[in-house]
């Protein structure tokens, strides 16, 4: 079979989404690291393989793909070892599994980031921070995971549209959902908390990917205690 | 039972939709939900659709809304419906699903954005803010760029190279459809650069003749509504400049 490269950066929430689901399969893959911070999804190399410039992206065989939900869903109907719960060959089941993906781009996913950089990371890019635009994006985080609480997480069924075992759509929300990590713990408590559900399905996720979960989540942890260091020392001196 | 069709034609989605359904002559009781007069805020609208937008389907007892996973479902489910418009070849599908997703945050953010904050808001109640329309604009523009030189690649006169539409120039082109709305200069001064994007969109309305014009019958009228009110506006404007002026 061919080589299958994954193109990813492990600080971005769909390129983990991605790592995670092949981790999970058994699947094969080179890792290529394309690291945002240092600008390397800029490169003219990387265009070639995405002229999207953005992460992650994946080359099997002369195939080229970008946009996780696409891979994914590749992914899962590439490989024969894929189990059939990430994504069901049922056309209903598999249809609201494709409505959550679609909606998580203008809900969870632009709210979190919206709030995310204009509040806390836009100076790692070199960008202001903007009060105004953290302020919508924290409102529309909220009003996403208020619909996850009330509508998308079922009251029987640990996972994502009430079913027992996750699908790709858990592993793409959940990975969004941890890039909540970056907050300090009140900033995350006082968004996080209300949603008793959500917490549930944080853990139930978690435990359903162990010992890989931890594994893909790393690297975030990891720049989580430097920038945490950074602004301690920042604080000392 | 038949499918029903929850829509306005209004929406770009919505017109989607029922685009696909036309094309492919499947069955459907088409369910107005008037955007303008907040019919999408009602408790029933609520049963079908709990994100209170359009468009949604309810085949039976099935329910769903997104207009791509829409698509996506009638094009499998359906006995009849062509292989081009959602090809079962893994690797066409996925390149559908990559431009699909690309296009909520690309054409779709740009375009609504940018159309709601220059000519919409008075019709929706919303306070126009020129900061956000020149940033939609300026993803609006990309987006084309985008359009013109990376999803047009290929010989083919659709997206992605192909020979034949799918359900990716139908969810594309209909979005584009709304900039119909602009002002007519600002429509082409924004189209201009791009010539694959102008050819494109003009394939795609002919290969879905005449139900394409069909469907945005109630754009091109609203559009007509529109300059009627921004020109008697622009009229009463100068009979009062004219008025003041012989004060």
């Amino acid at each position: 079979m061919a080589t299958l490269k994954i193109y990813a950066d492990r600080n971005s929430q769909p390129s983990r989404a991605v790592i995670l689901f092949c981790k999970l399969n058994g699947i094969e893959f080179e890792e290529v690291k394309i690291e945002l911070f240092k600008r390397e999804h800029r490169s003219p190399e990387y265009a070639e393989i995405t002229p999207m410039r953005q992460v992650p992206a994946i080359a099997h065989g002369e195939f080229k793909l970008f946009e996780s939900h696409a891979i994914l869903i590749y992914l899962a109907c590439a490989f024969p070892t894929v189990a059939g719960h990430w994504y069901p060959t049922d056309l209903f089941k598999r249809a609201k599994i494709h409505s959550v993906l679609d909606w998580h781009h203008t809900n969870l996913r632009r709210g979190s980031v919206g709030y995310l950089l204009n509040a806390k990371l836009a100076p790692v890019f070199g960008l202001p921070l903007n009060p105004q635009a953290a302020a919508e994006g924290e409102k529309v985080l909220i009003a996403s995971l208020s619909k996850i609480e009330s509508f998308w997480l079922h009251e029987d069924g640990k996972f994502l549209l009430g079913n027992d075992q996750p699908s790709i759509a858990d592993l793409s929300l959940l990975s969004e959902v941890m890039q909540l990590e970056l907050l300090d713990e009140n900033e995350r408590s006082r968004i996080l908390g209300p949603f008793k559900k959500v917490h549930r399905w944080i853990e139930d996720v978690k435990n359903a990917t162990q010992p890989h979960f931890d594994d893909v989540h790393a690297v975030l942890f990891k720049t989580i205690a430097t920038a945490k260091k950074q602004q301690v020392d920042t604080a000392r001196s | 039972m038949t499918l029903k069709i929850y829509a306005d034609r209004m929406s770009q989605p919505s017109r989607a939709v029922i685009l696909f359904c036309r094309l492919n002559k499947i069955d459907f009781e088409e369910i107005r939900i008037d955007i303008s007069k907040r019919e999408h805020l009602s408790p029933e609208y609520q049963e079908i659709n709990p994100m209170r937008k359009v468009p949604a389907i309810v085949d039976g007892r099935f329910k769903l809304f997104e207009s791509h996973a829409i698509l996506i479902y009638l094009a499998t489910a359906f006995p009849g419906v062509a292989d081009h418009w959602y090809p079962a070849d893994v690797s066409k599908r996925s390149k559908i699903h990559s431009v699909l997703d690309w296009h909520h945050s690309n054409l779709r953010h740009g375009s609504m954005k940018y159309i709601l904050h220059t000519v919409l808001a008075p019709a929706l109640g919303v306070t126009p803010n020129p900061q956000v329309a020149v940033e939609a604009k300026k993803i609006l523009d990309s987006s084309l760029s985008e359009i013109d030189t990376i999803w047009l690649k290929g010989s083919g006169k659709f997206l992605l190279g192909s020979y034949q539409p799918s359900i990716a120039d139908l969810s594309l082109v209909c979005e584009i459809m709304q900039l119909e709305i602009l002002d007519d200069e600002d429509r082409r001064r924004i189209l201009a650069p791009y010539e694959r994007v102008q050819k494109w969109i003009e394939a795609t309305k002919n290969s879905t003749m005449p139900h394409f014009d069909d469907v945005h019958v109630i754009l091109f009228k609203a559009k007509a509504r529109l300059r009627t009110r921004q020109e008697s506006r622009r009229i009463g404007s100068d009979v009062r400049t004219s008025y003041h002026s012989k004060m």
